[in-house]
């Protein structure tokens, strides 16, 4: 039994990643008056990408081919290890924020070193603002997880999400803004608005996109959905541990099937906020992101100071 | 009357030959400079092109073309001067700067030197091109083979620590026209933009002078810059309606200003959206297409053509406007307009699209003046020109429009709200034509169009994007033998240039969608 959770605990993020990101795409078209693809697309289009030959620069050494693996690998074992619709799973190796974040981290930086690798314009300045951004994202990032692991007394993701920080009323407030700087760096991390544009065809505003603009077929498949994988593990922890509800605490299939059902509602509901502000507002310009990061970074401290 | 005009502008005693509106006048070439410089700077009339023209066969000299216009008169100067047995002229950059890039034109060409010009670097035909060999001269055969060429183009160069070039185009990640643009940036701060193209060079010029018919000819004026295939093909139909001598019916007229209002109002709306999208603002960038693409259907009902070709023909327009149609566009338009209010309205609402907007790509009005920027960029730093108005044609003077749309910024957003402020002056105008439409017929049954010979004619138009010029001249058999259609384009791409430092590079997208040039149009 214990084998088979584990598997699902594995499985879980990457087979439904896609769909993530379709549900995203698909609510944005219809707040654009379009129809829009189906929610399945993106699965069609790593199919495709799978499928199809690639082109790899002469020029491009080992870390241009190797990367895409790291990548990928990197967002399956944070994908094992945060909570997702259970948190009775003992791990106490790899479900430690500083684990989670510095794993991300190395997936970023393996990123950067590819967008330089081939030696293309785009890739370089992609890979210069994607860590420029990530710097300043990685002080909110640690500082929001920290100030959940304050209230909830422990540093692991699981007993944290076991806890349900929301029980301290008295540090509700510290709660709030430490979700607030957590969003702000969910959209920040994921490149997507007012940081990024997901579905942008200008390749000088792109960030993320410009660099993987060298990658093609299978690598490029791996990175589409190492992204999306990133982006369910961050709405997997958004939810899990500032809004545990539901989440399974023990092992039976009622409580499995509850907490299932309620993480695809709380995941449908990240999806909603998510596309709702991606057509409601214009991206920010480049020179003000560092503004937006700090906020987030300053409203950790804030929370913080609040619990102490 | 004219005459009288004309003295203001031309020192006494000089010979000044009137053709039609046109003042032609014999300079020499020591001279032109002064003259140039007098009327430009001292008597502030607007340059409308220079041009060259062969006419080594029939006069056994190159002329070259000064063409000034005189605003509200509808009167143009063409001072010319003759070149015989000699390959060089005197530039007049030094005193009017706009003319350099028409300098630079006629050198790469016609093989002409502009004498004292600072720069004389070949422009639209590249280094594969032979630079001795000179297309648009008359002994050059369109259907010649020419020898490849090689050679390197230096961009401009700026040197200094952490200087990064970016090289983007000519093909770009979306579906647009070809163009190569080399930045030089400082993190992200663009510090030099160049602009390179010609990508698209197809010899529109030399293929106007060979000896298709009239009916082709205004086919190939409707492929000079496809979104702007009516503007170009009613200039053209009027330069050989004046040549011809063929006058036009009132009906004619309307509807050829209703047309030419939809072709801007359709690509206006386009252009706010895409501007919209551009920011990243979802919202606004699918409420531009879906009102471009009513408009269009608009179109497309009128007329058989989204893009409204085929519709000018010499002597009125092929499609009419029947009550009933004018019904339905009326209904139509009046729910279109108020779509688009609505629009705006959200659009004026949102602090994150305008902080966008606002302050980015900002040209000066020195800049804009010396660059000759025409349309809606220079509407958009307060230069109030307005063809429509300043050379008045077709109808315009009866209904009731009298005043240009500016803003004053120059910057992104002052040309979103030129576009915004025209589409609500288009509404009105087409709307006021469609209610004073009067009956006749709506083109003149020609069996033959006999041009005037030995004959120049300068036509202007009020495009979308701005002032679209035609140069026309025939020879001695009444032949058309140069063809110069001036995109406003030609002009605008040096301030897109000047746009671009001080930005960061990923604000460049919108800058260069907010000008919203023509690639062919420049290529020609």
């Amino acid at each position: 039994m214990n084998i088979l959770i584990w598997i699902i605990q594995i499985v879980f993020i990457p087979i439904m990643s896609p769909l993530c990101v379709g549900i995203i795409r698909k609510i944005k078209a219809k707040l654009q008056n379009r129809k829009g693809a189906s929610i399945f697309q993106p699965y069609n289009d790593l199919w495709k990408l799978f499928n199809k030959d690639e082109v790899i620069s002469k020029d491009a050494s080992w870390v241009f081919r190797y990367a895409p693996f790291v990548i990928f690998s990197v967002t399956i074992f944070v994908g094992m290890s945060v909570p997702i619709f259970m948190s009775f799973v003992n791990n106490t190796f790899t479900s430690d924020i500083l684990v989670i974040i510095y794993m991300l981290a190395l997936g970023t930086f393996f990123l950067a070193l590819s967008g330089l690798d081939t030696g293309g314009a785009f890739g370089g300045f992609g890979s210069s603002r994607e860590m420029t951004m990530s710097a300043l994202a990685e002080g909110g990032f640690i500082f929001s997880l920290l100030t959940i692991s304050f209230i909830a007394g422990t540093t692991n993701l699981l007993a944290i999400s076991n806890v349900g920080i929301l029980q301290h009323g008295h540090l509700l407030l510290s709660s709030i803004l430490a979700f607030i700087s957590f969003f702000i760096i969910l959209l920040a991390e994921n490149t997507r608005y007012p940081f990024d544009n997901p579905s942008t065809h200008l390749e000088l505003t792109m960030i993320h996109e410009a660099m993987i603009l060298e990658y093609s077929g299978k690598r490029l498949a791996l990175i589409e959905w190492a992204s999306s994988n990133k982006l369910l593990i961050f709405i997997s922890l958004g939810s899990s541990l500032f809004f545990p509800w539901g989440i399974a605490g023990a092992l039976s299939l009622s409580a499995l099937l509850f907490g299932l059902f309620i993480f695809c509602l709380k995941v449908f509901i990240f999806c909603l906020a998510i596309a709702v502000l991606e057509s409601s507002i214009a991206k920010l310009r480049f020179f003000k992101l560092p503004d937006l990061l700090l906020i987030a970074f300053i409203l950790n401290v804030i929370a913080i100071i609040l619990i102490f | 009357m004219n005459k009288e005009i004309i003295k203001n502008y031309i020192p006494e005693n000089t010979k000044v030959d009137f053709v039609g509106n046109i003042a032609l006048v014999k300079v020499e070439a020591v001279n032109i400079l002064e003259i140039a410089n007098d009327l430009y700077n001292h008597k502030n009339l607007p340059l409308k092109l220079v041009t060259a023209t062969d006419e080594r066969f029939e006069n056994g000299c190159f002329k070259i073309w000064y063409i000034f216009g005189i605003p509200k008169e509808n009167i143009f100067i063409a001072l010319f001067i003759e070149l015989k047995n000699i390959e060089e002229f005197p530039s007049i950059v030094s005193v009017v700067f706009e003319a350099g890039n028409y300098e630079r034109k006629i050198k790469t060409f016609f093989g002409l030197t502009p004498a004292g010009a600072f720069d004389t670097r070949p422009i639209i035909l590249h280094e594969n091109w032979p630079i001795d060999v000179f297309p648009l001269r008359k002994d050059f055969n369109l259907q010649t083979k020419v020898k490849q060429s090689t050679g390197t183009y230096e961009f401009q160069r700026v040197d200094g620590e952490g200087i990064y070039e970016i090289p983007v185009g000519p093909i770009h990640a979306g579906i647009i026209e070809p163009g190569h643009f080399r930045f030089s940036v400082a993190g992200e701060e663009i510090m030099l933009l160049e602009a390179r193209l010609g990508f698209v060079h197809k010899s529109i010029e030399k293929i106007f002078e060979s000896e298709i018919s009239i009916d082709e000819k205004i086919k190939l004026s409707e492929k000079i810059s496809g979104d702007s295939s009516f503007s170009y093909s009613a200039a053209f139909c009027r330069s050989i309606e004046n040549l011809a001598g063929i006058e036009v019916s009132k009906r004619a007229e309307y509807l050829r200003a209703i047309y030419s209002e939809l072709e801007r109002l359709t690509n206006h709306f386009g252009d706010v959206g895409a501007m919209m999208l551009d920011t990243g603002f979802n919202f606004g960038g699918a409420n531009g297409s879906r009102l471009r693409e009513i408009v269009m259907q608009l179109n497309e009902r009128l007329t058989g053509s989204r893009f409204l070709r085929g519709v000018n023909v010499v002597g009125g327009v092929t499609k009419d406007i029947d009550l009933n149609e004018k019904q339905i566009l009326l209904n139509n338009l009046e729910k279109i307009f108020k779509d688009f209010e609505e629009v705006i309205e959200v659009v004026e609402s949102k602090i994150s699209l305008l902080n966008r907007l606002r302050g980015t790509g900002a040209i000066t009005h020195t800049i804009a003046k010396d660059f000759g920027v025409l349309g809606v960029p220079a509407r958009a730093v307060g230069i109030e020109n307005d063809t429509r108005l300043d050379f008045p044609y077709s109808v315009y003077q009866e209904l009731d429009f009298s005043k240009a749309e500016v803003q004053t910024t120059g910057d992104v957003y002052a040309r979103f709200y030129v576009r915004i402020k025209e589409i609500r002056t288009s509404f009105n105008l087409i709307e006021k034509a469609l209610i004073n439409l009067p009956e006749g017929k709506i083109n003149s049954s020609l069996d033959k169009i006999v041009l005037k010979k030995n004959s120049v004619v300068i036509t202007l138009v009020e495009g979308w994007r701005g002032e679209i010029a035609y140069f026309i001249t025939t020879d001695l058999n009444g032949n058309i033998s140069r063809v110069y259609p001036r995109d406003p384009s030609f002009l605008n791409w040096s301030a897109v240039g000047c746009a671009g430092p001080g930005n960061v590079v990923p604000d460049f997208p919108l800058i260069n969608k907010s000008f919203n040039l023509s690639y062919t149009g420049n290529d020609l």
